[in-house]
């Protein structure tokens, strides 16, 4: 019995080999197939990776922690009190193995005016802590002019290049800022521009001034407080999991989820996260038609094989070789060069992300101007990510592609009448 | 007629009843086998002859469980090959029915050994044990130093030969030849002949050809004249005698 199986395998085996050219055209169609694949898929991975990299950067963080009602109200009412961020800092810390956190900063973020003699614009501002959070911060990667923020700093203000040309100020120029403070009134404070930024998204150029949090917290006479702290994490692969940690040990210390918002960065960035879904979902529709392409070479060629030895099938069926024997052999014909070719495709797909573009691709050719995606910066260089469970999965499909692709030529197989079969000339 | 242990001993090798072939239908139908009914025993060396498309192949089809009969019952061992699921016909045919086809058929990826030994390795007898009757049997039939090569390294003849050793290895109760000796010279079919007629005499495999070869008429002891798909006539002879019926022309 296992030699009957082995002289079938072996049978199916030389068939593909002899038909070389086929077996060659059809490897190669899946090869191509399988590695663009594999490729796009790399390079799409390694752009979310980047716009969720650089969105967390922002000042969100990975982990966001504020007021349950400040993401809604913006108002200082909801804010963090220097107890709750104490106690937070503290358990995010317990909270994250060993070289996972990036860094953790209180923010204070609020709407307000930013004023010249010669304009008056709405902006947002927040108050940042440049010794903690400098390290991480993409507004620092980003200044075009003069210099980010320093600890110490008093009255300096970074602004986005759009802010200085609406206002129509440079380095050195003064800006009264005006923003609601914690008792409802109106409270100004004068800032002098020390650096411009240019991140590439619209909004934020054209809308984000930011100072110490030192300064904000005189300004709007927070002393120890502030409206969000963010968690920024060595990489994105345990948000999720850091995040429930920390949600379940705040809750021991008795801040649980009405006190305060522990939000990973999908559920307090939900544009994004929403935007990263629907580039998915295109790219899995085009990597779809791919698939479905690879697949009608494989029943082509498959097929063709299959017709062009009908009298050989009838012999077999003549000699006592059953249905099903038949059926296995072409399906095994079928599956073995589909799935040596995807092996090669994947091969040829981890050369293309790793080794060509492995330095990053870039892809600013696709955004213009603006390298903004769903609010995100995005970097014009893309580096390819390969995946482990995108590696799995694309294995898993062409697996599936030579079973499905090879059913009907299989089935047509079995259908074969010896007698027909041999008085066929081929 | 019930197929039985005790009873398929009395049974013919090969039984024939009121059967028929017909492709197409009304009036465009053709009978390819056409009421035929005939009994061959155990042990028979029988030629069935008659002018290209009087059904001989189509016969032979049909006591192989190759095609289903339209009409009509054919029975191999007291077994009725027309009831059989499509499982067990092939199994009929794997372990009871060695075939000679009209073209020679070999499998093209596999070698003249390996096309030899195929049925034997589907039936599952050990490798020494089949290699060593593959290589006797090829020796015999001039075979010999060709084991390793493909199909399309032989010529038509040593093709052939590779065919009939694969129908007759492992001595099945039937052989059923359609034109075996068509591509050979007369050495090489007689050395084929002199097999088959020893296996025959020896092992009391029953053999039926479909043949136009003089030599293969001349071998046989009984000769089954087929015209238009039925039996014209049907007579045991002598070995070595050709009677010159055989080679009249239809309707004389």
């Amino acid at each position: 019995m296992m030699e009957r199986a082995q002289v079938i395998g072996s049978i199916a085996l030389r068939n593909v080999r002899r038909q070389a050219r086929r077996s060659i055209l059809t490897a190669s169609a899946i090869v191509l197939g399988i590695g663009l694949l594999m490729f796009i898929r790399a390079l799409e991975a390694g752009a979310h990776v980047m716009y969720v990299d650089s969105a967390t950067r922002m000042g969100t963080g990975h982990i966001s922690i504020e007021h349950p009602d400040f993401m809604g109200s913006q108002d200082l009412v909801h804010r963090l009190a220097a107890g709750d961020i104490a106690l937070a800092m503290q358990e995010v810390e317990g909270a994250s193995p060993p070289g996972e956190l990036g860094a953790v900063f209180p923010q204070v973020n609020v709407g307000g005016l930013a004023q010249t003699a010669a304009s008056s614009i709405p902006v947002r501002i927040s108050g940042v802590d440049p010794e903690l959070e400098g390290e991480v911060s993409f507004f620092a990667d980003k200044i075009v002019e003069g210099r980010y923020l320093e600890p110490g700093d008093q009255l300096e203000a970074i602004v986005g290049v759009g802010v200085a040309e609406r206002l129509r100020v440079e380095l050195g120029s003064r800006i009264v800022l005006m923003a609601e403070g914690t008792g409802g009134e109106l409270e100004s404070q004068l800032v002098i521009v020390s650096g411009l930024f240019r991140t590439g998204v619209p909004e934020v150029d054209r809308g984000v001034v930011q100072l110490t949090l030192s300064t904000a917290r005189e300004w709007l006479e927070l002393d120890g407080d502030a409206t969000s702290l963010s968690v920024v994490l060595a990489s994105d692969d345990r948000t999720g999991q850091i995040t429930q940690e920390v949600r379940e040990r705040m809750a021991a210390a008795g801040a649980g989820p009405d006190r305060l918002a522990i939000r990973p960065w999908w559920e307090a960035m939900p544009d994004l996260y929403a935007g990263l879904r629907a580039d998915t979902v295109q790219t899995y529709i085009m990597l779809l038609v791919l698939l479905a392409i690879v697949a009608l070479a494989v029943v082509n060629s498959v097929l063709m094989a299959v017709l062009n030895r009908t009298r050989e099938f009838g012999v077999l069926r003549a000699l006592g070789l059953n249905r099903s024997a038949v059926g296995a052999m072409v399906m095994l014909e079928g599956v073995v060069l589909t799935l040596a070719s995807g092996v090669a495709g994947m091969l040829l797909g981890f050369a293309i992300a790793l080794g060509l573009f492995g330095d990053g691709i870039d892809i600013s050719g696709l955004f213009g101007e603006e390298l903004s995606f769903a609010g995100a910066i995005v970097d014009p260089v893309v580096l390819p990510v390969v995946q482990f469970v995108d590696v799995a999965a694309i294995f898993i499909i062409v697996v599936v592609i030579g079973i499905l692709a090879t059913l009907y030529p299989a089935w047509h197989a079995t259908r074969i009448e010896p007698a027909e079969a041999m008085k066929t000339d081929e | 007629m019930t197929p039985s242990a005790e009873g398929s001993a009395r049974n013919p090798a090969v039984e024939a009843r009121g059967l028929w072939k017909t492709y197409g239908e009304g009036a465009t139908a053709v009978h390819a086998v056409h009421d035929v009914s005939l009994a061959i025993e155990r042990g028979e060396f029988v030629a069935l002859c008659g002018p290209s498309g009087s059904g001989k192949t189509t016969l032979v089809n049909l006591i192989g469980g190759l095609t289903d009969p339209t009409r009509g019952v054919v029975e191999v061992d007291g077994d009725d090959v027309g009831a059989m699921s499509e499982r067990a016909r092939a199994q009929l045919r794997l372990e009871r029915i060695g075939f000679v086809f009209q073209a020679f058929n070999l499998l093209p990826v596999l070698t003249a050994l390996e096309n030899a030994e195929f049925p034997l390795m589907l039936r599952g007898v050990e490798r020494e044990e089949r290699r060593k009757e593959v290589l006797e049997l090829f020796e015999h039939i001039g075979l010999g130093g060709l084991e390793d090569r493909r199909p399309g390294a032989l010529s038509g003849g040593q093709q052939q030969r590779v065919a009939v050793a694969r129908a007759v290895l492992g001595a099945p109760a039937l052989v059923l030849a359609d034109e075996p000796t068509a591509n050979l010279d007369t050495a090489a079919s007689d050395a084929l002949l002199d097999v088959m007629e020893l296996l025959n005499q020896e092992r009391q495999v029953t053999f039926i050809f479909c043949t136009h070869d003089p030599r293969v008429m001349r071998r046989a002891r009984r000769i089954i004249r087929l015209v238009d798909g039925h039996v014209e006539r049907d007579a045991e002879k002598e070995p070595g005698d050709l009677p010159s019926w055989v080679l009249e022309p239809v309707g004389a």
